[in-house]
């Protein structure tokens, strides 16, 4: 990373924020702390960051609300932050338009995978990525080919486009809702045997073990995340 | 069906105690027409007999015909037969015959004493009838009485007592009544529409007030009066032709209202011994979930404020080695609070009510990857074989729910069985159903404990190392059950416990558009 990015942390809890502030800066990321949405929000302008952290749990604002705000203003990467551990909950926040949910407590790498996570998809979005590799998963996204270690693997159009959707959010979570849109069509967002199935189909295809998938992972009740492996060799 | 009115002569008491029965006015009228015929029949017989036969003698068949009127019809028939003998004796065979006139002073005292005979006979007759009448209406009460208690010791709640008591007032007296009960706290439970047209709600609530029976023009009010409280109002509709008074009638009346009271005690008796025991369980529950609960949250709290403690004290002479020891341990520790904390919160979630689906198409391969997923720090080296075959069909569940159950159970299994000994989860769907199985190789479930470990807060060890509130299982079996399923757990003969859920198989959903499978465009 040439210069480090910056990260907008928007919690009311002094404590957490002192923590947050120390690990971020001692991986390397810089950071400015609002502990109010309103504030949060000003500062999306003045500051001119290019991540947010959010609490759901603001004093003058419900987080929710706060998110879809953000959402509004800009494309940048928001990452949740909550005690709230319930699916209803991160599917809310998730369908707002933030990118990924984290549920307190949680460990320093937690968060720092979820983060570059998160960084991997702003790059994207500037260089257009060709090639995705995770272990032993290599996809082509332009000449739409899979291949699982040396062999290539054929899939169906339906699930090429489940695929490369989870691709695009590598390492991030995809609501059920999101997938069956982009896929589907509005009208289909309610047929999660759609997903069911063909997520099944792709696991058995790409898993060594579709009963313990290491990458084609579920989020029961939120959605499905593709794990990636930790890419701490690449740039 | 027979209208309740048909009933309504039968059963009914009059005011003066008579008694009436079913045709009873076509019996008195035979009854007179048999007063006429007998003196005419006694007339025929003896005329040819007169020559034959004193008149001493044609009296006694006089006499014989108004006792077997008296006898058969009562007293107003056999006045009748006795008052018409009088004239047709003294016309056709006192002398002078053929006048009404008698001379012989012995037909005069015959003929009186006939009159008195039929009279008295009669009397005699018609009251040992009423009594037989009353015997038998009493005998009838009684037997109703009898069995509406019998009916009502088998009632087990108010509605079912309410049910039985206008029953039989409906049975008893073709007249419709309401039952109004109290509640627990001895209030008298007013309903919101009227249960009888033309009902006076407050007029019952008065007299449930007063503790008196009271009676308008329309309903009696009966308060029903238990050992120790009041415990409601029977109200019974006044029909027309409908006399309510007599002792034999407000007796019955007083033991009828005085068994649905005493059955209404039962039932609140019954209700607040049950809400004792199930207090005293939910305390004994409560202790043994707050003692273990304590005991597994201390023991991390100890562990974090003694690192955390000595980190501090003791800054100067810790070296750095030590120093990141006791960061680990503060770290550990606080995680595994963590996770003991999501787990109580969980259960906490689903154990404090009702348990709410949210059921949608599910894959079974896809849940137990998630649940494997959650718990691959806990399974470390531990082998899981899978066998699910690939013709599984969805399964209409709440994927969260089901996710938990297979987490519980293979913690459980972890927990239970040798570190590096494998899991087995298989799957399996037959006749209609899913079954799914997690099977570990440990030491099994003790003989008698295959149905107790799924109650709340048991531990198979009573004080263990292992961690947990015993919650679990329980918690399994309500989600499955919840789902229509059932969960049950045994031994494999030779290796060790094994868990079967079985889930109700509904027939799968249908895609929109069947996608061939090929190669990409």
């Amino acid at each position: 990373m040439t210069k480090s990015h910056l990260i907008l942390l928007i919690e009311d809890d002094i404590q957490t924020r002192r923590f947050l502030k120390s690990s971020l800066n001692h991986r390397g990321w810089r950071t400015v702390e609002a502990d109010c949405g309103k504030t949060g929000l000003a500062m999306l302008n003045s500051e001119k960051p290019d991540l947010v952290i959010l609490d759901l749990g603001l004093p003058d604002m419900d987080g929710i609300a706060v998110t879809r705000r953000l959402r509004q203003l800009s494309d940048l990467p928001i990452l949740i932050l909550s005690a709230r551990s319930q699916e209803q909950n991160k599917i809310m926040a998730l369908d707002a338009g933030a990118d990924d949910y984290l549920t307190k407590p949680f460990g320093s790498g937690e968060l720092h995978a979820r983060l570059q996570a998160l960084m991997r998809r702003i790059s994207r979005g500037i260089v257009n990525q060709e090639i995705f590799e995770t272990g032993p998963l290599r996809v082509d996204l332009t000449r739409r080919k899979v291949f699982v270690g040396e062999n290539e693997v054929r899939i169906t159009p339906i699930e090429f486009r489940l695929l490369a959707i989870l691709i695009r959010h590598a390492g991030l979570v995809v609501t059920h809702r999101q997938l069956l849109q982009e896929v589907w069509g509005a009208e289909h967002i309610h047929d999660q045997h759609y997903l069911r199935i063909y997520l099944g189909q792709l696991r058995h295809k790409l898993e060594i073990n579709p009963a313990r998938p290491k990458y084609l992972l579920t989020e029961m009740g939120v959605g499905y995340r593709l794990a990636v492996e930790e890419p701490s060799s690449r740039s | 069906m027979k209208h309740p009115d048909d009933k309504r002569g039968q059963h009914c008491l009059k005011s003066d105690n008579t008694v009436f029965s079913g045709g009873l006015n076509y019996k008195r009228r035979f009854g007179y027409a048999w007063g006429l015929a007998a003196p005419l029949v006694c007339t025929l017989i003896d005329w040819p007999l007169r020559y034959w036969l004193g008149p001493a003698s044609i009296l006694m068949t006089y006499l014989l015909g108004v006792f077997l009127v008296a006898s058969r019809y009562g007293r107003g028939a056999s006045i009748v037969a006795s008052l018409l003998s009088a004239p047709a004796f003294a016309f056709y065979f006192a002398r002078p015959i053929f006048s009404f006139a008698i001379h012989d002073l012995e037909n005069i005292i015959g003929l009186v004493v006939m009159i008195v005979v039929a009279n008295v006979t009669g009397t005699l007759l018609e009251k040992s009838k009423l009594q037989a009448e009353l015997a038998r209406q009493r005998e009838s009460l009684a037997s109703a009485l009898y069995r509406l208690s019998r009916d009502l010791s088998t009632a087990q709640d108010h509605d079912a007592v309410s049910r039985i008591a206008v029953g039989y007032i409906r049975e008893e007296f073709g007249a419709d009544s309401v039952l109004l009960t109290v509640d627990p706290e001895n209030r008298l439970q007013i309903p919101s529409s009227l249960p009888l047209p033309a009902m006076d709600l407050a007029a019952a609530e008065q007299v449930f007030v007063n503790r008196t029976a009271q009676q308008d023009s329309n309903f009696a009010y009966y308060p029903l009066k238990g050992s120790r409280a009041w415990q409601g109002i029977l109200i019974i509709q006044l029909a027309k032709p409908f006399p309510w008074q007599g002792p034999e009638l407000s007796a019955f009346i007083d033991t009828f209202c005085h068994l649905i009271a005493q059955t209404l005690e039962r039932l609140q008796f019954a209700a607040q011994a049950k809400e004792a025991t199930l207090q005293a369980e939910t305390e004994a529950l409560r202790n043994a979930l707050l003692s273990s609960i304590s005991h597994d949250l201390r023991t991390p709290l100890t562990r974090i404020i003694g690192a955390a403690g000595t980190l501090i004290e003791n800054d100067a002479e810790l070296s750095a080695a030590e120093r990141l020891d006791f960061n680990h341990i503060v770290l550990d520790e606080a995680q595994r609070m963590s996770e003991l904390t999501g787990k109580l919160l969980d259960m906490a979630r689903l154990s404090s009510g009702e348990i709410i689906l949210h059921p949608d198409w599910n894959a079974i391969e896809e849940i137990v990857g998630s649940a494997l997923n959650r718990l691959d720090k806990h399974l470390k080296d531990r082998p899981v074989r899978t066998v699910l075959p690939d013709s599984l069909p969805l399964l209409w569940i709440d994927g969260v729910l089901m996710e938990q159950v297979l987490v519980n159970l293979i913690e459980n299994a972890v927990k239970y069985s040798p570190a590096g000994s494998p899991i087995d989860i298989g799957g399996l769907a037959r006749d209609g159903r899913c079954r799914l199985s997690v099977a570990d190789y440990g030491p099994g479930i003790a003989k008698d404990q295959e149905c107790k470990i799924f109650d709340k807060f048991y531990r198979g060890v009573a004080e263990s190392e292992q961690s947990g509130v015993g919650l679990g299982l329980a918690l399994c079996k309500a989600i499955v059950e919840a789902h229509g399923g059932t969960i049950q757990a045994g031994n494999r003969t030779g290796k060790g416990a094994e868990f079967v859920i079985e889930l109700p198989l509904r027939d799968p959903p249908q895609l929109a558009e069947p996608e061939m499978p090929g190669s990409l465009s």
